[in-house]
């Protein structure tokens, strides 16, 4: 299992006939990518438009952002489990446009708890100073779905369209030759060229039974994890397609763009690549509905990482609200007392700014927390002129000048690891 | 006070001293996957023992 | 820099714990440790200086508070310091009270000086800055040189740094900056550090609750009043009480008297924390009124109380929830209730 990357550096996008990649620009004929979409007929027509670093854009609420990236002939389904067979993601050469991004733009509104608004790409001002994805070109797709859709249907109508869109973006470079190629060196717990270097696994949660999942809901090679207990899986199948975000949102910020470049799994490769640390792989889990789920997960997940990956290490990430951080802490605990040392990564969910309401757990022995901020900021946006949204609803909603929480910025908040905004604590 | 909880761990962090263990987040008191009868049951149950809490000195 | 300074009658030259109940006495210029802060800050001059036992001060903080500041409207003062205190804990409670009166009602910067264990620190760190002085009292000319520098940062309205650079105790608030390293990064930074032996710093300090004391088992419960309780956010068909999804202001009591039996078409759920349809089908699942009228009919229990009470947990500050759930208990007294089912989510 070694994932090859073979990228294709992006400099511009634009539309235009035939859909095509020219060096480093790429043209798009939006009635291919329209036909391609309308095969679904869940979808009655879909508008396509263009962002770029800097423009004074806004555009949402965001659904979902992914990288356009393609499989080469012979290694696999893209996205396995959803656009074709369920074979093992992260084998061979994938290529991908970097720079580029696909962005779906829902047309329902997302949860009203949080914000009208939902998450908003802001391409310029100081919302995209704090968010990576102001610096990448995005073609934004925006399906109608058919009346009387009941609202999973039509999230998951987004999330296939968004993925359909960027594998067929990046289908245009498989003929061309790459500007890199990288490939990642073997993971594995047998690994017997880092003899002494420190063995550090990654457990992270992909999905929170605070809430059932749907029955056809895509996150782990398609399947919804409904019942599933921990499973071990090699990085590059995180990089490479076989998670990507449950379909509804959750406040921390998930995106697929952020699975293919897992902050976390990069940086495990990163250190891996030179010779600090034996990353000996990764663990998927859930975080539980109750306390039987949660212990129950909580040990499968310690014990996959103490007998199986046999780590002396771990950095353990969440996924959901509040409460999963109760799983994470209890998986932290268990292995420390296996001795194993970890470090956790939490989500902010203080909302009165004092240090007492945002910690959800208190056990000694998890004590490396790195917290990400963003309940404390908001930015002041202006009105602009040009708003891409679903809805004329939304357009006018968008349309500023307003006050945007910086969670519901995209890219700001993640809870994969992808934030450069931390809370302090004075 | 007794209070029933799935999330029992935050209810002892932040000193509840009677707790006793619902059977989800989503129905604390119930089971949807039970038919009603066995619900009904269960939840009795369940009342029954924390209201056992209530009358003991004992820290759950 | 005009300046005004608290003592206690210790520091203020007067005497040990015997002379503790001396009340307030108020003296031109700077007296012991005030000396110390003139020379530690160019051009700062102490006015006056307030000098009171520590018993006084704690008994009669009130009559104390309003004379300090009745004297501070009077004079001219850039900045109000008190102590340092070290971990005398009736001078940390006076000093405290007094520089959080001073900054609220005159708008004078403060800044006062404690150790950790100083029951003054844990009253009054959100409100204050809190120099950490640490217990040892030979170190005054450095605690007072840091209360100086802080001060002067604060009367000149300058941006507070951390508090391991300036030297206050952790005051437990938050606020968001923007790092250059992504949080995966810190991440794995921060376990290599921890698994090599070596010091890192958590982003996040352990909290801890203060416990609470455990009311007395009920003795018999077929004479009890009981009261059902919910923070699920269960709430009548329309929320009339406008209760929030997230971080809930507000609580409603909703009438049950003589209903065997919660029916979801009377209720709607009001929580964005969960998924809310198996409560939204049967609300019994969440509030479990038809067991508990069981119990009441067989006499397990004296009296269901006709009301239960609502609001919502989610995402929901102790600012809130700490007041909310005051309102809730004095209510529960005010109707005669004994004992309380909470069911939360």
């Amino acid at each position: 299992m070694q994932l090859t990357l073979a990228d294709h550096p992006i400099t511009d996008l634009q539309f235009g006939s035939p859909t095509r990649l020219d060096e480093t620009v790429l043209t798009v004929d939006p009635a291919v990518l329209r036909s391609l979409l309308l095969e679904d007929d869940s979808i009655v027509s879909i508008d396509f438009d263009i962002v770029r670093p800097g423009e004074a854009c806004r555009a949402g609420p965001i659904f979902d952002v992914i990288e356009p990236r393609a499989k080469a002939p012979g290694n696999g389904s893209d996205f396995p489990g959803i656009l074709g067979a369920a074979t093992t993601a992260g084998i061979g050469t994938t290529h991908v446009l970097r720079g580029a991004a696909v962005s779906v733009l829902a047309e329902i509104s997302p949860d009203l708890t949080r914000s009208a608004t939902g998450r908003v790409l802001e391409m310029s001002g100081a919302p995209a100073a704090a968010s990576d994805y102001a610096a990448l070109m995005h073609l934004l797709v925006i399906p109608h779905t058919k009346p009387g859709l009941a609202r999973q249907a039509i999230e998951k109508v987004y999330r296939v369209a968004g993925i359909k869109v960027a594998v067929a973006l990046a289908r245009l470079a498989l003929s061309h030759p790459s500007a890199t190629v990288e490939t990642f060196e073997p993971v594995s717990p047998a690994d017997k060229t880092r003899e002494g270097r420190p063995r550090v696994a990654y457990v992270g949660q992909i999905f929170s039974r605070q809430r059932k999942p749907e029955v056809d809901e895509p996150i782990l090679y398609g399947a919804n994890t409904d019942g599933m207990l921990p499973i071990m899986l090699h990085p590059d199948e995180w990089l490479d397609g076989a998670v990507v975000p449950s379909l509804h949102s959750w406040f921390g910020g998930t995106e697929t763009y952020f699975y293919q470049n897992h902050p976390i799994i990069l940086d495990l490769y990163r250190r891996h690549h030179a010779r600090e640390i034996n990353f000996v792989g990764t663990v998927a889990t859930i975080a539980g509905s109750d306390n039987f789920d949660r212990d129950r997960h909580c040990r499968a997940a310690a014990n996959l990482v103490k007998w199986n990956l046999q780590a002396d290490g771990a950095v353990l990430s969440k996924y959901g609200g509040g409460l999963p951080h109760a799983d994470l802490a209890e998986t932290a605990r268990l292995l420390e007392n296996m001795g194993i040392r970890t470090a956790v990564m939490v989500s902010d969910v203080s909302r009165d700014r004092r240090v007492e309401s945002a910690l959800l757990f208190n056990v000694p022995e998890v004590d490396a927390i790195i917290y990400n901020g963003g309940n404390g900021t908001k930015w002041q946006v202006p009105r602009l002129d040009r708003i891409i949204a679903a809805t004329a609803e939304f357009t006018e909603l968008l349309a500023g000048p307003m006050t945007v929480d910086a969670a519901n910025i995209v890219g700001v908040t993640n809870q994969q690891g992808a934030s450069r905004m931390r809370a302090m604590v004075y | 006070m007794v209070q029933i909880t799935a999330a029992k761990p935050i209810a002892k962090m932040v000193g509840s001293n009677r707790v006793v263990l619902g059977t989800g987040i989503v129905h604390v008191t119930g089971d949807a996957k039970l038919p009603l009868a066995e619900e009904k049951e269960l939840r009795r149950k369940l009342v029954q023992k924390a209201l056992d809490a209530l009358q003991s000195n004992e820290k759950q | 820099m005009q300046i005004a300074h608290y003592l206690n009658q210790f520091f203020g030259g007067i005497g040990a714990e015997e002379h503790a109940g001396i009340g307030l006495e108020i003296r031109d210029g700077a007296v012991g440790p005030g000396k110390l802060l003139e020379s530690s800050l160019d051009g700062a001059h102490v006015a006056l200086t307030f000098v009171c036992g520590d018993n006084y001060a704690v008994e009669h903080q009130d009559q104390l508070t309003a004379a300090v500041l009745k004297k501070l409207r009077e004079v001219n003062v850039d900045l109000f310091v008190a102590g340092p205190c070290f971990d005398a804990g009736r001078y940390g409670m006076a000093a405290g009270a007094l520089c959080r009166a001073v900054q609220a009602e005159l708008g004078i910067p403060v800044v006062t000086a404690m150790s950790e264990e100083n029951p003054g620190v844990d009253l009054y760190r959100d409100a204050l800055y809190i120099i950490h002085s640490g217990t040892n009292v030979t170190k005054l000319r450095d605690v007072v040189t840091e209360m100086a520098a802080l001060g002067k940062k604060l009367s000149a309205n300058e941006p507070i740094g951390s508090p391991a650079e300036e030297g206050y105790l952790r005051r437990g608030w938050l606020r968001d900056q923007l790092v250059e390293k992504r949080a995966g990064t810190r991440l794995v930074d921060m376990l290599l550090a921890k698994m090599k032996g070596e010091a890192f710093e958590s982003e996040m300090p352990a909290t801890s609750f203060a416990p609470v004391p455990m009311p007395a088992a009920i003795r018999d419960l077929s004479m009890a009043k009981v009261m059902l309780i919910t923070d699920g956010g269960l709430v009548p068909k329309g929320n009339p009480d406008r209760i929030e999804g997230t971080a809930a202001t507000r609580w409603g009591s909703y009438n049950i008297e003589g209903s065997d039996d919660l029916r979801g078409e009377d209720y709607e759920v009001s929580h964005g924390g969960y998924d809310t349809r198996f409560v939204q089908e049967d609300p019994d699942r969440l509030v479990p009124l038809d067991a508990m009228r069981e119990m009441e009919k067989n006499g397990v229990i004296g009296k269901l109380h006709g009301e239960f009470i609502s609001t919502c947990g989610r995402s929901n500050p102790l600012s809130n929830t700490r007041r909310l759930g005051r309102e809730i208990a004095e209510k529960a007294k005010r109707d005669g209730i004994d004992a309380i089912i909470l069911t939360s989510t």
